[in-house]
């Protein structure tokens, strides 16, 4: 047994220039983190804990004192904490690499129906964000298409690898739906329209569309082998069969009622509400028909100007209180450089009336549930997948997140990327 | 009686103006007979609240010739008897666009004439010379009983003059009394081609720089140049002014480009005066407002109510009481029907304002008497009264009865019938005889709106409609039903006779056949009025519940009593003092008088208030944390209508603090966060954009109330791929390139010299010389960047690569000029020791990169290396959202690099107020520091912080255990006025369907369209 100290650095500061590290290799030695505080990811701790982790998956989870294997590796956390590594839902992570430069934009297909484009053949494994936010903690994610009616095929990735193919944790995971808003607003946003006839004719159309379009896909399904393969129909197939999550991103309540009712009418086997900004509201029917919510970025205005300032932090505690299961997502402007801080958001949520493990579990195990991964992801228990991170203070919190040492199925990933090198770069610049 | 002794004078005044109007050729002989007119016996309303019973007035052509109880009436007089019928001069409608048609929006770019070089001035444009009339707009005002309407081109910022126009339809030279009315104007720039402006503070710009220039053109710069709206511009300002402000807010804008000019403006406005009563009646301004009120929303659905912001139930519930607030407060206001979708809506809103208050004299008045004397022709229309015009109406009863009909509008002399008089009331039960067979008919409904029904008598038989149609007393009626024993229709002609009991004529039956009918009246009209009496008593009684207060500003979050400055002690905080002491532990703050008055351990009220005795209120602030107010050196939020002029690469002669939107809930949000102050910029969509505002975020009071005084002038300047436009907008205005954007500041600055030297040189001439010199032109542009030259303005430049924050730096030490800060800055750690040397403060963000090219190599560690090179560093926000989270922002430098909590609490605190030059009065727990205080319940860098209260000045604008108390008033507020919207729904009231209003969120790159 060897006892190595922390290694903040070494051997990277070799490769100061880098654009992206290198990925980790498979893990071949034995490693056990001890003595730190343990967050499992279901609401237990353990202080002076211990997590140990052969072969990519944990084995041993509990108070120091009770191990009793033996372990090639022993990292001393001792004051530190160990979490499940973040998962951040409904992403664009890999999609997208600068905004203002369209060649990188590869979000939203043009269409109205294209469930059957696939996130996962258009990720960029290799984007530099990805290691600004690993380095946060955020080890997973959802990589999601945009826009249209229904934008296409989700797919989750762990973040760090090689390729695209080396990427997939789960591939094509669900289907994401935009309902259409209920308030259409006209004119532009500083002499608003009242043209709401027109409005509401567009969105009975777009209903009826959406109506429509899943009845034929419903009876498609049916068919075992269809003489013709229609692209779109069959990517619908797995909804029906239980292959597929149903995302609808929806935030009114209105709109969030009527898609519950609708999608339910349509025997889909799992559905998510992604947005969610009144699910609280509607929580009642969300619970009776077990329909999950991914949140929408809580770091948000009220979307209406009587709404109390911080009803957007209190969300998850709204939700919690009303027995919706739910996890956090960090969609809209900056969601891709601006999710390194999803941990902030449950650090906010435990200020707003959630427990801080309750908080930690809306982005690891709840999330890992809601996207169907939980039996591999989410939470630090033994035959789960060792992806978890060890930061020197809470993680939820902008002081103490410092990440030092994060493991993905075991594989002692790198925490470098093109910021720090840049920020070493210019610090001898300065004679530092 | 005076009157009667005026009148020769005025009969020969008469005489000699009806010859004068003789010029217009006559095909076929001439109407040469003068047939005087008298109405006789009616109850007259000479003027407001004046009322003469059983009076005549006698009218000469389209003059009033006496007016009295005991008129003579000479031989050969046209007499009509108005036996119980009224008599009230004509309306005056003193703001509308009828006849005068906007312009076609010119596709030509290039000006055509000597005309200003914006085309949103076109102060040269008189509408007495476009005005084209409209008869079937003129008939719907004169079927409400207007005669007289003030004209404009409602297209344009300067829009040049309005005439007055009498509604007698005949040709505009005869109906044109008074060809140059008014001067007007508007923030709108219409049917302007170019594309400046496209703010609300660019239209505000550009009318200040053209009343700069009128002056100028008028003093000499017409030897110069030609330009035909400078010319015209400078000549009308003595007119009525009219200025079409909107809302209350832009109502105070007019007013203050008003005070700077000396002008007088009349305010028209959307008739939410009554949110800013105090102040806009501060101004002087008589107000045109409008007799449209908001509709009710459809509020059944709770999901739909959820839609309806507090602050549009309050106005519907309010808005009909704006016209007697105004009075009551002693302002002077006339009434538009601009607005209405059909002008006859004005009654029942007249009716509504009435049961809220409003005297109806003075309603009457604002439709009479002050629009005449506004628009200065109270000696020819308003009253009845002789020498005036013959513009007069017939009512069955007082105007504002909500069962008066408008018999008959005479406008000039000349009559025109609505309704007629002789017309009796056709309602009732009748048996109507057709030949043999003897049926009921029931003719119900308002008289606008007749209902017809027929059945078989003795049984019970259901009514069958039948179509019933009046013109004067000719009456036609069809039915068809072959239960009656018809077998096909039964159609009727005939008159009315013996007011109303007997009708009859021919008829023809289904096959053909005619015979005589006829109809005798049963039983009267009683129960069809009954009807509509009782739904105008339903909603008279909702009318007048007792309405809401007036909340500052109109939302859930708005206060009707604005919180006083408090003298109060702190006890047991820690205490981020910012200063020398560090943080202290266990101390005590005192403020009093707007300031900070001691900070320190146990305070003793004894030894601070020696002289007085008062008890001073103690706030335990045990555990928790206590700092001054969060400056965020880059803000957006309460802004008015578009935060970038970006049409120009050069602006600087817009002004953000034109704009500032007091009642934005952004500045509540941001309360709520712990921010105190904020730096509102120009966007960055040009190189240099327009003077910055620096205000406190005093919520609840107007937009004067709001900026810090004293505070130095600042300006935004741009580099970059917003200024080069990038990502957006043509391709073809310079700078494409950085390159260009040097040359834009070395063009603008070389400019401002010349202009300076130019003002300075004429500024050192003797008076004779000066009187025989053309003064230089005054440019809003130049004197911005000549402030710059002269120190007096501070830079806060938009700014992130290396490369163009050298350059800028170059090109400020080459003219002469500082550069006070870089914002954004997100390469400022490649160039921190440069940036260093010039003596610039840097703001950046905490973590935002990637969203552009630019910001490639941004890094959150940017702050903690500019501090490190001894850099003024402060994290700013550029969003509402993160502009109340940027305490969290400021943590982030402990995150990233390392930074002292101490010292990242000042990048949101007091290194902003050194920036912006107010570190003598804000950024630290110092005494004598302005009382901008946050309390805190845990450490403000923490995740876990929370904003308890925050204080401006000393007083208390937020308090988070107050916010709940706010909260169930707001919630109470809403249900009371949603259920007397219900209520009026079911009564009868228009709806509307609800629409959610997004809260507006401006960033830098937000560009807007004025209309």
């Amino acid at each position: 047994m060897r006892t190595v100290a922390l290694l903040i650095g070494i051997g990277l500061a070799a490769c100061v220039a880098a654009q992206r590290p290198s990925p980790a290799p498979a893990q071949s030695r034995s490693i056990l983190v001890k003595g730190g505080m343990v967050h499992v990811g279901d609401g237990r701790t353990f202080a002076d804990g211990a997590v140990g982790f052969r072969n990519g998956l944990i084995d041993f989870v509990g108070y120091e004192y009770a191990v009793k294997s033996v372990y090639d590796t022993v990292i001393d956390a001792k004051g530190m904490r160990i979490y499940p590594g973040f998962i951040l839902p409904d992403a664009t992570l890999g999609l997208v690499e600068i905004d203002a430069v369209r060649a990188t934009v590869d979000q939203q297909e043009t269409g109205r129906m294209e469930p059957e484009v696939r996130t996962l053949s258009a990720y960029n494994a290799d984007s530099r964000i990805i290691p600004t936010v690993r380095s946060n903690g955020v080890l997973l994610a959802q990589i999601t298409p945009r826009g249209n009616v229904i934008s296409g095929t989700s797919g989750i990735v762990q973040l760090d690898a090689w390729n695209n193919d080396d990427a997939v944790v789960h591939a094509d995971d669900g289907i994401h739906l935009n309902w259409p808003v209920a308030f259409a607003r006209t004119g532009w946003w500083a002499e608003r329209g009242t043209t709401e006839k027109e409005g509401n004719a567009k969105r009975e159309k777009a209903l009826a569309d959406i109506r429509a379009f899943f009845l034929r896909a419903k009876a498609y399904a049916a068919l075992p082998a269809p003489e013709k393969i229609d692209l779109r129909l069959e990517a619908m197939r797995g909804l029906f069969m239980g292959e597929k999550s149903l995302y609808v991103h929806a935030d009114g309540a209105r709109e969030i009622q009527e898609a519950v009712l609708f999608v339910r009418e349509m025997d889909v086997r799992h559905m998510v509400i992604v947005g969610g900004q009144d699910a609280w509201r509607v929580a009642d029917l969300l619970r009776d028909k077990k329909v999950d919510v991914i949140l929408q970025r809580i770091h948000s205005l009220p979307q209406r100007e009587d709404e109390d300032v911080d009803l957007p932090y209190r969300m998850p505690a709204l939700l919690k209180e009303r027995g919706v299961r739910f996890c956090l997502g960090y969609s809209g402007d900056m969601e891709r450089m601006g999710a390194r801080n999803l941990g902030f958001l449950a650090g906010t949520a435990s200020t707003y009336g959630l427990s801080v493990e309750d908080a930690l579990r809306s982005i690891t195990l709840d999330a890992a549930a809601i996207l169907g991964i939980d039996d591999r992801y989410g939470s630090l228990e033994p035959g789960k997948s060792a992806t978890l991170f060890i930061s020197t203070g809470d993680a939820l919190d902008m002081r103490t997140n410092m990440v030092t040492e994060a493991f993905i199925d075991g594989r002692h990933i790198s925490m470098d990327n093109r910021q720090k090198a840049l920020w070493r770069q210019y610090e001898r610049r300065y004679g530092r | 009686m005076h009157i009667r002794s005026l009148l020769p004078v005025l009969l020969g005044l008469w005489t000699l103006s009806a010859s004068a109007q003789q010029n217009v050729p006559v095909n076929g002989p001439h109407d040469r007979a003068e047939v005087l007119v008298a109405f006789t016996r009616a109850t007259v309303h000479t003027s407001p609240g004046v009322e003469l019973t059983d009076a005549t007035v006698l009218v000469r052509g389209d003059r009033i010739l006496d007016v009295g109880k005991r008129v003579r009436i000479p031989a050969g007089t046209q007499v009509h008897d108005l036996s119980g019928l009224h008599l009230w001069p004509g309306l005056v409608e003193p703001f509308s666009n009828l006849g005068v048609a906007a312009r076609e929006r010119s596709k030509i770019k290039e000006p055509v004439g000597a005309n200003y070089w914006n085309r949103a001035i076109t102060a040269s444009t008189q509408a007495s010379e476009l005005y084209a009339p409209d008869e079937k707009r003129e008939k719907a005002l004169r079927d409400q009983g207007f005669t007289t309407a003030v004209v404009q081109r409602m297209d344009g910022i300067a829009r040049g003059t309005g005439c007055a126009v009498s509604l007698s339809g005949r040709e505009p030279a005869q109906d044109i009394f008074l060809p140059l009315a008014s001067a007007n104007f508007s923030f709108s720039k219409g049917s302007s081609p170019d594309d400046y402006p496209n703010s609300l503070m660019g239209a505000i710009a550009v009318l200040r720089q053209a009343l700069y220039d009128a002056r100028w053109y008028a003093a000499g710069g017409n030897k110069e140049q030609s330009d035909a709206d400078l010319a015209a511009l400078g000549q009308q300002l003595d007119l009525p002014l009219v200025f079409d402000a909107g809302n209350a807010e832009n109502g105070l804008r007019a007013a203050r480009i008003g005070k700077e000019f000396g002008l007088h403006f009349i305010l028209r406005n959307t008739g939410d005066a009554y949110t800013r009563l105090a102040d806009i009646l501060a101004t002087g301004s008589p107000l045109i407002v409008p007799l449209a009120l908001p509709d009710a929303y459809d509020v059944e659905d709770p999901f739909d109510a959820m839609e309806v912001t507090l602050g549009q139930l309050k106005d519907w519930e309010l808005a009909p009481s704006n016209p007697a607030r105004i009075a009551e407060a002693g302002g002077l206001f006339a009434f538009t029907t601009q607005g209405l979708k059909n002008p006859a809506d004005m009654w029942p809103a007249l009716r509504r304002m009435v049961r809220n208050g409003l005297d109806s004299a003075t309603a009457i008045a604002a439709l009479t008497t002050v629009p005449a004397a506004l628009f200065r022709m109270d000696d020819q229309v308003g009253t009845l009264e002789p020498g005036k015009r013959a513009d007069l109406i017939i009512t069955s009863k007082h105007l504002l009865d909500a069962e008066n009909v408008i018999h008959e509008t005479w406008v000039s002399g000349k009559q025109h019938v609505q309704k007629p008089r002789y017309l009796e009331d056709p309602r009732g039960t009748f048996d109507l005889n057709l030949r043999t067979i003897i049926l009921k008919l029931r003719v119900k409904g308002s008289l606008e709106k007749l209902e017809a029904h027929v059945r078989t008598p003795g049984t019970d038989t259901a009514w069958v409609k039948a179509v019933l149609k009046i013109d004067g007393p000719v009456v036609s009626l069809w039915f068809d039903n072959k239960k009656l024993g018809f077998s096909g229709p039964v159609r009727l002609n005939g008159v009315i006779h013996d007011r109303g009991a007997i009708w009859d004529g021919q008829g023809q039956g289904p096959a053909g056949e005619w015979f005589a009918w006829s109809a005798i009246r049963q039983r009267g009209n009683g129960r069809g009025d009954q009807e509509i009496r009782r739904a105008v008593a339903v909603l008279d009684s909702i009318w007048s519940l007792p309405a809401g207060e007036v909340w500052y500003p109109m939302n859930a979050f708005g206060t009707t009593q604005l919180p006083d400055t408090e003298t109060v002690i702190f006890r047991n905080a820690t205490v981020w003092t910012n200063g020398p002491q560090g943080i202290l532990r266990n101390a005590d703050v005192c403020i009093s008088k707007g300031r900070i008055l001691a900070v320190g351990p146990k305070l003793d009220i004894a030894e601070l208030f020696p002289k007085s005795k008062t008890t001073v209120p103690e706030i335990d602030a045990a555990g928790m944390h206590l700092t001054s107010g969060i400056i965020d050196e880059h803000s957006h939020i309460a802004i008015a209508r578009g935060v970038n002029e970006g049409t120009q690469a050069v602006t600087s002669e817009v002004r953000i603090g034109d704009v500032i939107a007091p009642d934005d809930i952004n500045i509540h949000n941001a309360l709520a966060g712990g921010v105190t102050a904020v730096q509102q910029l120009h966007g960055s969509a040009n190189p240099i954009g327009g003077q910055s505002s620096l205000i406190k975020l005093r919520w609840g009071r107007g937009a004067d109330g709001l900026p810090i005084q004293g505070a130095q002038g600042t300006i935004k300047f741009a580099l970059g791929e917003n200024v080069k436009r990038s990502n957006w907008g043509s391709n073809d205005r310079f700078p494409q390139t950085r390159m260009g954007v040097e040359q834009v500041f070395y063009d603008a600055f070389h400019r401002a010299k010349d202009y300076a030297t130019e003002q300075a040189l004429y500024a050192a001439l003797k008076p004779k010389e000066k009187a025989a010199t053309t003064p230089p032109r005054r440019d809003l542009e130049l004197d911005a960047l000549v402030e710059i030259l002269a120190g007096t303005r501070n830079i806060t430049c938009h700014s992130y690569v290396q490369s163009e924050i050298l350059m800028l730096m170059h090109v400020a030490d080459s003219m002469g000029f500082h550069v006070n800060t870089f914002t954004h800055v997100l390469e400022g750690y490649k160039v921190a020791r440069e940036l260093k040397r010039h003596g610039a403060h840097v703001s950046t963000f905490s973590d935002w990169w990637a969203y552009k090219f630019e910001v490639n190599d941004a890094i959150p560690y940017n702050a903690a290396i500019m501090q490190e090179q001894g850099l003024n560093v402060c994290i700013n926000s550029d969003d509402a959202e993160m502009g109340r989270r940027l305490n969290q922002e400021a943590a982030k430098a402990i995150k990233y690099g390392g930074v002292a909590p101490e010292d990242a609490w000042k990048m949101v605190t007091l290194n902003p107020a050194k920036a912006l030059h107010l570190e003598s009065r804000m950024g630290s727990v110092e005494p004598g520091r302005d009382a901008d205080l946050v309390l805190w319940n845990d450490d403000p860098l923490s995740i876990r912080a929370k904003v308890m209260m925050t204080f401006i000045d000393g007083a208390r604008y937020y308090d988070r255990r107050r916010e709940l108390d706010q909260r169930m008033l707001a919630e109470a507020e809403r249900a009371r006025i949603t259920a007397k919207m219900l209520a009026a729904k079911q009564a009868g009231a228009a709806v509307r369907k609800a629409q959610r209003q997004e809260p507006e969120q401006w960033h830098c790159e937000t560009i807007g369209d004025l209309p």
